[in-house]
């Protein structure tokens, strides 16, 4: 029997009919949907003209209506967040204390200012609602506008702020997107979706959004809509399977953007163990980053590189830092970390395997599975710290500043780093050895739309920039004049 | 019991049960449970003071003694204990090191190996054969590691005989002098050699089932599986799950040999080719013992049936198969397309695992029988707290095989089983037995879900699994 229900929005219209079941056989979160391949060719905008309504709204109602829209999502009164938040519990992995606060804080990120911050500082208002023009060396004048596109959105499905970043990201860029439901949060774009439905009926942004589930991997709904002539961008989060199998449908017109999966890294100085004091704060920040949403996200800290050196009187300081994480682990509040609902069974067998090699690894906690640290005693990470979730980080003690740049690899997020003065050093390095974002120590998973993401400008790179240019044939020269001859350009 | 019952019931099974398999699955439950608790405590007191990993587990636990069966569930080895050392001790070759770790997880006495200018893992092995009575046994990892086994020779070849009495007695009846002792043509269409538990078998089948004669083994492919080239090929994939696969170094004694790997790849069609013909012209109505995976099998099956050739072997042949299908899809008529081609009239199958020796060998019931000398466990998935021993359960598998006497013998798997505790078997043995459908965790966690995070730390696993499965198979 399934737990819950997951219509279709297309544009505005709410469809609750031809349920088919989906989700595990044993999982708590299966659930109903509409049929999707009988309403896969009714998801795509019929045509890209189709957008214009989109063009002619002014940049200031696009702000007025997605602040409305945040106000509407008001955990205590809005019904569709409360299902949204229910159905969450069943099909993710967060406990109700963080999946509460994810959409508490949801009507923030739609706030007038924290709009127009992203708009401004990643694209540009003045692209976005007209033509800004330019006048280049060679005499013309350029115009630029950056239109919108019709996308396809694969978000991912831990915490429902991606759902909501994604609406954002569409309604700034006078997009049309298809968001396909993410199976760990079923019912969040859905929420948002139905809230702008409710409070702007018929607005050409509530007509330019299609949220849908159907299976990742279905053919006959993907085929259908996996077509330059249907879509011109897919928006792909996380889940290396499902980005890869994303790459199958790529031709010329269809782009993708891909914001793969990624995991995310920590080095701390020397300066940690100046005083009991710092060490602790240290170790609350550590403890921070990696307890936050239980160490879900692509930010979460990992593994933690701490220049203390590999001696014995190293060691010893790695081990009372490690200690020290422990102890601000189990501190941290209910709303941003908890005892994780599952942990994976992989993991805690490796867990008690280096609790039984002692000559390597000290593992610190997680008997109850509640988190725990290991401490490599060289200057290695454990074999398996891709495994490492569950709030389960590892404390790596090294010599040397030149070791550092092994925390970093291809698939490197973010780095926290502490202190400020290594960051900075770190800053010109780091990146060429695949680090995307650099911050202070205990900021990892504090992060804003307002900057870009795994190296590259999403926003950017969803609109498309139009050029219209102005060419005075008295300013730019004229091909079609050849006064020195066939093809030559005149000297003077 | 007297505890001289015991000590030979532990000890020596065979003698125990007078060579008979019969008498090893028609003990009755009571009288099996009560030897098995008192081996199961003279074992563990054993190996506690042998074994430093046990000892500081159980230390740490507070654990002195066993007495009920669920009293061991706390001390299990899960898969990760034969490969707790780093990884990176392989890569700087620090072999002192490894065999110091090995030390702790054997119970022999490891302190006098000499690794001095030991420059390979097949090297260190071979000094570990040469020098001590550990016959160590590897498996590919998919975190860039290897498991080490420390399985010992005297082990393996107590486990042959065992092997010899399952394959050619038959339930309810008494072994005739010839089941006793058969002699035959090994067929084993595998690498020949190697350190990998599966291939280690091969040197053991043909001293045990030939009668000594070299030439009546007959592999597939004349090629020793190199370690180190294993160990290279995990840690690839492992690096690839990583994004790390720029920082691979591999090691130039490795990259020296290329040349030689290449060849022996290159040589292989012909190997093949050379292999189906002994098959099926020389060794064609021969009575044979061959044993391979499913999919190996299989694969040679249809290939011969394809040509028009099939019932190769004599009719009482001795034919083993079992380890899972390994993501490997076979049609469903698998069994029959192996049968039709080797014309026997039974194909045995077994379920064991490399962390312990011991071999359950299936009944006409398809069901695996669950040997004396090792007391089965079922775990629930999530708390690894042990299921009721009554009824029908399914969960993680877990055993202790206190037969093993070089290293720990508790294990927890990675499978999902079934047993039925409270009904015979329909085949008529006393024995638990294990329903036929087993199915690894790792295997169930990837079907039917789309779930996408965007931190990379779930997909790395089924990711790094398959190209272990194409080599292991």
């Amino acid at each position: 029997m399934s737990a819950f229900r997951v219509p279709l929005f297309i544009r505005g219209e709410l469809i609750e009919s031809d349920w088919v079941e989906f989700g595990g056989r044993s999982s708590a979160g299966a659930f109903e949907a509409p049929d999707p391949r009988k309403y896969a060719d009714r998801l795509p905008l019929a045509s890209p003209m189709a957008l214009a309504d989109l063009h002619a709204v002014p940049f200031d109602e696009i702000l007025d209506v997605l602040a409305e829209l945040g106000r509407a999502l008001d955990f205590a009164k809005n019904r569709h967040i409360q299902q949204a938040y229910e159905a969450g519990l069943a099909a993710s992995n967060y406990p109700a204390s963080i999946l509460k606060q994810s959409y508490i804080g949801l009507p923030y990120v739609f706030g007038r200012e924290q709009v127009r911050e992203v708009a401004e500082s990643r694209i540009g208002i003045a692209y976005l609602d007209g033509w800004k023009s330019r006048t280049l060396a060679d005499g013309r004048v350029l115009n630029i506008r950056a239109f919108g596109a019709r996308a396809l959105h694969v978000p991912a499905g831990n915490g429902g702020l991606v759902s909501a970043v994604t609406i954002i990201r569409n309604a700034i860029t006078r997009s049309d997107a298809i968001i396909k439901i993410p199976s760990n949060d079923p019912l969040t774009a859905m929420a948002i979706a139905r809230t702008l439905a409710d409070i702007a009926p018929g607005h050409p942004l509530t007509k330019h959004l299609a949220v849908a589930y159907w299976k990742g991997g279905d053919t006959a709904v993907e085929e259908q809509l996996y077509r330059p002539d249907k879509i011109e961008k897919i928006v792909a989060w996380g889940g290396f399977a499902s980005v890869k199998h994303v790459t199958r449908y790529l031709q010329p017109g269809l782009e993708l953007i891909a914001l793969d999966p990624k995991r995310s890294a920590t080095i701390i100085g020397p300066e940690a163990f100046d005083n009991e004091e710092t060490l602790r704060e240290v170790a609350v920040r550590a403890a921070c980053d990696i307890g936050v949403a239980n160490q879900e996200a692509c930010a979460s800290a990992r593994v933690i590189y701490v220049l203390c050196g590999t001696d014995a009187a190293g060691l010893a300081k790695a081990n009372q830092l490690g200690e020290e994480i422990y102890a601000a682990l189990m501190k941290l509040p209910d709303h941003i970390s908890t005892v994780p609902k599952s942990f994976d069974r992989e993991l805690r067998d490796h867990l008690n395997a280096s609790r039984m090699a002692e000559d390597w690894f000290r593992v610190i906690g997680g008997e109850r599975d509640e988190g725990a640290i290991i401490v490599s005693q060289i200057d290695e990470p454990v074999d398996y710290s891709p495994l490492l979730s569950g709030r389960v980080a590892n404390v790596v003690p090294v010599d040397d500043i030149r070791k550092v740049t092994d925390a970093v690899t291809a698939y490197t997020q973010t780095v926290g780093i502490y202190p400020e003065k290594l960051k900075h050093e770190l800053r010109d390095l780091l990146p060429l050895f695949g680090a995307q974002r650099l911050t202070s120590l205990g900021y990892a998973c504090n992060v804003t739309i307002a900057m870009p993401q795994d190296a590259i400008e999403p926003l950017r790179r969803m609109a498309k920039w139009i050029v219209e240019e102005s060419c005075d044939p008295d300013k730019v020269f004229p091909m079609w004049k050849v006064p020195g001859g066939a093809g030559t350009r005149r000297a003077d | 019991m007297s505890q001289h019952n015991v000590e030979t019931f532990m000890n020596d099974p065979i003698r125990f049960f007078d060579r008979s398999i019969t008498a090893m699955h028609e003990i009755p439950r009571d009288e099996l449970e009560s030897l098995q608790r008192g081996a199961m405590a003279r074992r563990f007191a054993q190996h506690r003071e042998s074994i430093a990993m046990l000892r500081n587990l159980a230390d740490r636990l507070g654990i002195k003694e066993l007495r009920e069966f669920d009293d061991v569930v706390p001390l299990f080895f899960a898969h990760t204990a034969f490969k707790s050392y780093p990884a990176s001790l392989l890569d700087k070759k620090r072999f002192d090191l490894m065999t110091k770790w090995l030390d702790k997880l054997t119970s022999y006495d490891l302190s006098g190996v000499d690794t001095r200018g030991c420059d390979s893992i097949d090297d260190w092995i071979d000094r570990l054969d040469a020098q001590t009575p550990l016959e160590v046994i590897t498996s590919s990892g998919t975190t860039g590691t290897l498991s080490i086994i420390p399985k010992d020779k005297a082990g393996a070849t107590y486990n042959m005989e065992l092997w010899k009495m399952f394959l050619f007695q038959r339930f309810g009846k008494e072994p005739t002098a010839e089941e006793l002792d058969p002699q035959v043509d090994v067929i084993w269409p595998n690498y020949a050699k190697g350190k990998l538990g599966h291939l280690r078998m091969a040197a053991m089948l043909e001293r045990a089932f030939t009668g000594g004669d070299p030439s009546r083994f007959h592999a597939l492919y004349s090629e020793e599986v190199s370690t180190d080239l294993m160990f290279l090929a995990s840690k690839l994939r492992a690096a690839a799950s990583r994004g790390e696969l720029d920082r691979v170094v591999i090691d130039p004694k490795l990259l020296a040999r290329k040349g030689e790997f290449e060849a022996m790849q290159a040589r292989r069609p012909a190997e093949m080719a050379a292999f189906f013909e002994r098959c099926t012209a020389v060794l064609a109505s021969k009575r044979v013992f061959m044993t391979g995976a499913y999919n190996l099998m299989y694969e040679l099956a249809a290939e011969g049936l394809k040509r028009g050739v099939k019932n190769v072997f004599a009719v009482d042949s001795a034919i083993l198969t079992g380890g899972g299908l390994k993501g490997f899809v076979l049609p469903a008529n698998y069994m029959d397309v192996i049968r039709e081609f080797l014309g026997v009239d039974r194909i045995q199958e077994g379920y064991g695992m490399s962390e312990i020796s011991a071999f359950h060998w299936a009944c006409d019931e398809g069901r695996y029988h669950v040997q004396p000398w090792v007391i089965p466990f079922l775990l629930d998935p999530d708390t690894s707290e042990p299921l009721p021993r009554e009824g029908v359960q399914t969960g993680r598998a877990a055993f202790y095989d206190f037969l093993n006497r070089s290293h720990w013998g508790g294990v927890i798997s990675g499978d999902e089983i079934t047993i039925d505790w409270s009904t015979r078997c329909p085949c008529g043995l006393a024995s638990v037995p294990i329903a036929h459908e087993i199915m690894r965790y790792s295997e169930k966690q990837g079907v039917e879900d789309d779930r996408i995070s965007c931190s990379a730390t779930q997909e790395v696993k089924s990711e790094a699994l398959r190209f272990m499965q194409e080599f292991e198979g």
